[in-house]
Formats: C-alpha cells, structure tokens, sequence
C-alpha cells in the first residue's frame, strides 16, 4: 500500500513509516493539513493515516475538505482523544476508522488492512479451515470427521475476527472492541478467560496451540500450527 | 412577619389582594369616622347659630307686637317638620305652644335651667323620649316676664351627616377597586417571571445546562437578578468548557509521550533475539497501557464530577446491555471458579452512554470478581421501578466495613478488604459514581443481610425518546 501520512509529532511519525516499511507499505509524511491536502492531489494513495490535532487545521476538518474535493481513500484517524463523541465526529466527518494513542503496532496494521478490504482492493482471507476443523458459518460450529464442536455466538464472533487477521498479533484492545464493541480495557482478563475457553474447545489435546498469546502484544491464531 | 399571617401554600397574589383589602377597610372606615366627626362639629356650631338667631327674631316680635306676631310669623316660616316655639309663665305654666307633629314627643323642661337675665339666651338639649333624635333648644325672658322657648331638631343634620357617609362609603370602595389594580400588575410583572424562573431552575437542576432564566415583563430588579444568575451559568459553562479542553490537552500531553514510548518499546520487543530483553519490554508495554487507562480514568473521572463529561447519549435496552456484560465476564468468573448469575428479563429503553454505563458496570464487576473468594456467586440484576431503574452487582466477598460505606467512593481509595494482591488504584468506583452522576444518576452500596456487598447505579427512568428530544 501507498499511505501519506499525516502526523505532527516527528518522533511517533518516524516510528508510523519504520513500521510501515517493515509491513512492505510505502509511506509519505506530511506534519500539516494543508500540506497533506496538497500531497494528496499531487500523488496517488491507497489510504491516509490522520492524526487528528494539527497545528493548522484538525484532521476533522482535514477529512471534510478532502471529500468535498472528491476524495474516496479511506482514512484512518490517529487521536490522542479518547472519547465516543469525538469518534463519532470523525466517523461523521467521513473518516472510516480510530485509533487512540498510545497504539500497538499490530493494531493500525490491522484496521489499515481491514480498511483496504473494505474499499476493495484486495478480497478478505477466507480461512475456512482451522488446524483438522472445517468451519461451519450457519451452524457456527467446528467440525472433523464425526467431531464436532459448538461455538457460542461470542466465541464464534472472535474465532472469526482472528481468523480474518490469520497470523496477525491482535491487541486486547482491538479484540474488545471488535468482538464485544467495548472501547476501554476492563480491569478483568476478560479476554484472557475468553481465549483460554476458546483454546480448550479447539486444541488437541497436548498438541501446540492455535491460539498464541504473545505478553505485553496480543494474541495470535494459527490456522496451522 | 407578616407571612405568618397566611396558611403556608397560600399563592402571594391571594396574600397582596387579602392585604390589601384589609388595608383599604380600615383606610376607609378611618376616613369615615374622620370625616363624620368634623361634619358633626360644624353642623352642632351652624345649628346653635340658627337656634340662637331665630329666638333671638322672635322674642322681638312678641316684645314687640304680642303673641299673634310670632304665631304669624312662625307659621310663615313653614318649618312644620323641625321646628317648634312655646311660651311658659314665671310659674312654668305652658301660656303658648307651636309644636308640628314631627317635632312632637319631647320633654320640655317647665322652667329655665337658671336664672334668666333679661336679652341672655340659654341653649340646652333635649331628648326625644324614644328615637334618637334631640332637639336644640334656647330659653330667653320675654319683656313682660314670661319666659319664649324656641327648639330645632337634628333630625335634618342627622339625615345629612348620613348621606355624606354613604358617599364616602362609595369612594372608599371605588378606590378599593383601583387599589387591586397594582394586584394585576403584581401578577404579571413579578409574580409570573418569577414562575417562569422557577420552571427554568427546574430545568438546570434537571442537568439542562443550557436552561437560562428569562423575565422579558418582570420588573428591573427580577430582570437584574436573571441577568446575574445567567452570567454566572455563562461563567460555569465558560468555565466547564475550559476544564473540557484542558481535559482533552492534558490526555494529549500525555498520551502523545506515551505514544512514543510505546512505539520505541514496541519497536525494540519485535527486533530483539534476546528473550530476556523481550520479557522485560512486554511487561514495559503492559504498564504503558495501563498507565494510559489510568489517564484517561482520571480524566473522566474529573470530567464527570465537574459535570464535564462529554456524554455519546443513544437509547439502549437496559437488559440487552446487561445480558452483553454477563456474557463478557462469564468465562472470566468461570476461570475463577465464580457463578455469575444475570437476573434482567424485561426490556427496559434508556437514554444513555453506552459505553461508559459499560464502564461502570464493569468496574462494578471487577471488584465483585476480585474480592469474591473461589466458589462464590456474583448477580447482575436490573431492577426496573416507576421512577428510575437499578443496575445492581451483587457479591458473596466479605462486604465492607462501616468506614468504607462513607468513603469507599472517593478517588484513590480502596476497601478495607483490599490486599496487595488485589488489582486497581482505588479509581474504579470514583469512575462509577461520576459516570451515574453524568447521567444524572446515583451510586451506591450496601451491605446483604445474607453476607457480602451489593453495589448498585440508580438511573432515571422514563420515556427515553421524551427525554432524548430534550437534549
């Protein structure tokens, strides 16, 4: 992918493109509205990564006059702001997704895919098989020869999630928000209870585990270990 | 003072309208009585002057030509209806009488009250034997000894004194009449402003922060006081504004920082081989993230203590949101050996911030699952009532202590029952009472009979698209 990135603070800037040059992106760095607004007209991107306070102009703003010039790349909103109603404005503004810092990684990775999915640009992973299971999306179930294994709607939910970002460390945060639509981290492993439950239902039993919980990351699926 | 004059709900128009009633009888019935006794005073004078006068005339007619003279002159003068003249001898024998009819029934005295120089007249008053009438009669000595009485009744100053007391009578009640019309001002002015006031404070106490007090009619000093109240509304919102961005800045001051930190950490865990370097950066990046929790917990606790908070309202189901965080902890409480039991079946619609009710209640139920001990039950209940809705969280852990029920939901601090093991800073439940506080709600905490706590948010119920149209 092609990104411009548009971010005041050097350091975390430097830190958004060496990652995404790792991730086989290409990026463009621009500090201020205008200027990104500009670049924007100059040169061709897959997506915009938006911090959203700017010297010049917020990337509120940024985002409304980009659509009203026509446009349609997606545009991923960096925020020190965490807060619904300010998610909601960049949603309304014509944004199409958040992320609050601090950020991991593995988290803008995963929504920056996700966005180029849904505008179309490359079809999303269909893992219909996991380890010896086949999925089963209208019973939601898992199955292997005469085995089968029930998911709950949750289970299945982030199951699902995981799979579509197969290989992916995917934070806490990200799975909550995802998996039970809750924007803050609650005080109790939660995810961690979630995960081990999935775990046990489709794991042989002392075989290596599809699911990876990588400390101080996230978590990753395997759908081959 | 005056105000213990009245029944306590008694309306102020009702009390200025009694007050002033009561002011404009004793005001009239004072001028009466003011005004009757100096009409009395002149015409007791005037009267004396006409007694003294006439016997005076007639006492020369009979000096002068006798007895038929007065009796002429007397019945000449026409005062069939007031007045009457009589003669008496030195003995007190009645030698002449003129008495009309309407002057009729008074106790003539037979002789003079005292001895009679001759040309001095003496007056006295005289009785009626059974009206109230009196007659005003003078004595004087006639040249040839007999003694000429001449009277007048007041029966006349009587009816005139009444008359002018009806007048007055009237007036008073005319300008009673006028009197009521400062009443009328009185409403509209003063007393429906300050209605109109009170509906607007209602508003505000309600958390209608833009509810401001209008008194378009009212007097200047109403108009002064709405002024001055909305200016320091104005000055609170100014100021809740202020501490909004200064929330905002802060969390970007100190979010941006941990951003950097964070990346590098990051940066530093996925490039290094040497496993013990790794650990440490995982656990760097664990305390990063929760000290950013921890920022954005302190912020909006302080937001929503100063009624700052900056609410996403949309209406939700009340149970569906519960069932959604049973099914969230559930497999967590399972881990701990806990049951969770959810006890909400009715829809209930309310307006509400979705995700920072969730907030709440899981701060409600990380504290349940921390401090129940292996094998207890944890509920989440709803408890829908006329008035308002409970969210309930109830444990089997050891409860709390008489102190904790005080403090228990000040920042930074923690139960009695809190160890070093046990998560959290003592931030949770200040979260939660800024977070109901926000909705215009409550929190609170008990102890169960049956052991452990119940903690519960106390929202208000009602229509929620009512109230959703009123935001």
């Amino acid at each position: 992918m092609h990104l411009l990135l548009v971010e005041d603070d050097s350091e975390l800037a430097r830190q958004t493109s060496l990652w995404l040059s790792e991730a086989g992106h290409t990026s463009v760095w621009r500090d201020k509205g205008r200027t990104a607004l500009i670049a924007l007209s100059q040169e061709a991107f897959d997506a915009v990564i938006l911090d959203v306070g700017l010297p010049d102009m917020d990337g509120f703003e940024v985002v409304e006059q980009m659509r009203a010039r026509g446009f349609g790349l997606p545009v991923l909103f960096l925020t020190a702001r965490d807060n619904v109603n300010d998610r909601v404005r960049g949603l309304k503004a014509g944004g199409d997704d958040y992320v609050t810092k601090p950020f991991a990684v593995e988290e803008l990775m995963a929504r920056l895919e996700a966005l180029q999915r849904r505008s179309g640009s490359t079809p999303a992973p269909s893992a219909r098989t996991l380890g010896k299971w086949t999925l089963d999306p209208i019973k939601r179930r898992l199955r292997s020869g005469d085995e089968s294994v029930e998911l709950q709607p949750r289970e299945w939910t982030l199951l699902e999630v995981m799979l579509a970002n197969e290989g992916r460390i995917l934070t806490k945060k990200f799975l909550l928000e995802k998996v039970w639509d809750i924007q803050f981290d609650p005080g109790t492993n939660v995810v961690d209870a979630m995960i081990c439950r999935l775990r046990r239902k489709i794991d042989a039993p002392g075989a290596v585990s599809h699911l990876q919980t990588i400390r101080g990351k996230g978590y990753v699926i395997q759908a081959l270990p | 003072m005056l105000s213990k004059l009245f029944p306590e709900r008694m309306p102020s128009t009702w009390r200025l309208g009694l007050l002033l009633a009561v002011l404009m009888v004793c005001s009239t019935a004072l001028c009466i009585t003011v005004a009757g006794w100096a009409v009395r005073r002149n015409l007791s004078s005037i009267a004396k002057a006409v007694v003294l006068d006439d016997l005076g005339e007639y006492a020369v007619f009979y000096n002068r030509n006798g007895l038929k003279e007065l009796r002429d002159v007397f019945a000449a003068g026409g005062h069939d209806l007031d007045q009457a003249v009589r003669i008496t001898a030195a003995d007190g024998s009645t030698l002449f009488e003129q008495i009309p009819p309407a002057v009729s029934g008074y106790a003539w005295p037979r002789q003079p009250p005292g001895k009679l120089r001759p040309k001095e007249a003496l007056l006295m008053q005289i009785p009626h034997q059974s009206k109230a009438h009196e007659i005003l009669a003078g004595c004087q000595l006639l040249d040839d000894g007999n003694t000429l009485w001449f009277g007048r009744t007041d029966a006349e100053d009587r009816a005139y004194e009444d008359h002018i007391r009806n007048q007055l009578w009237v007036a008073g009640l005319v300008s009673a009449v006028f009197m009521l019309l400062p009443l009328a001002w009185f409403a509209r002015h003063v007393l429906r402003p300050v209605q109109e006031m009170m509906i607007s404070t209602r508003k505000l106490a309600e958390g209608n922060t833009n509810a401001r007090l209008v008194a378009p009619n009212a007097v200047p000093e109403l108009q002064a006081f709405a002024t001055a109240f909305n200016d320091g509304l104005d000055r609170i919102d100014a100021l809740t504004d202020e501490l909004q961005s200064a929330n905002d800045n802060l969390a970007h001051e100190l979010r941006t920082p941990l951003a950097r930190v964070r990346g590098n950490l990051e940066t530093f865990h996925d490039h290094t081989d040497n496993d013990i370097a790794r650990d440490s950066a995982a656990r760097g990046l664990e305390e990063i993230d929760r000290a950013a929790d921890l920022v954005q917990t302190i912020l909006t606790t302080r937001a929503g203590e100063h009624k700052a908070l900056k609410l996403h309202l949309e209406i939700c189901d009340l149970c569906q949101l519960l069932a959604d965080m049973h099914d969230l902890y559930k497999a967590a409480a399972e881990e701990r050996s806990q049951r969770l039991h959810l006890e909400a079946s009715a829809s209930c619609f309310a307006l509400i911030d979705r995700q920072r009710l969730n907030q709440a209640i899981a701060n409600l139920l990380d504290n349940a699952l921390a401090y129940t001990p292996k094998g207890g039950a944890i509920t989440l209940a709803l408890e829908v009532q006329s008035e308002h809705v409970r969210i309930l969280v109830r444990d089997t852990g050891p409860g709390l202590s008489a102190a904790d029920l005080t403090k228990i939901w000040s920042r930074f601090t923690r139960g009695s029952a809190a160890t070093a093991n046990t998560p959290g800073m003592g931030l949770g439940l200040s979260l939660v009472h800024a977070i109901a506080h926000a909705h215009n709600g409550q929190s609170g905490c008990e102890n169960r009979l049956e052991g452990g706590a119940e903690f519960w948010i106390k929202l208000p119920a009602g229509d929620p698209l009512a109230s959703a149209n009123g935001v």
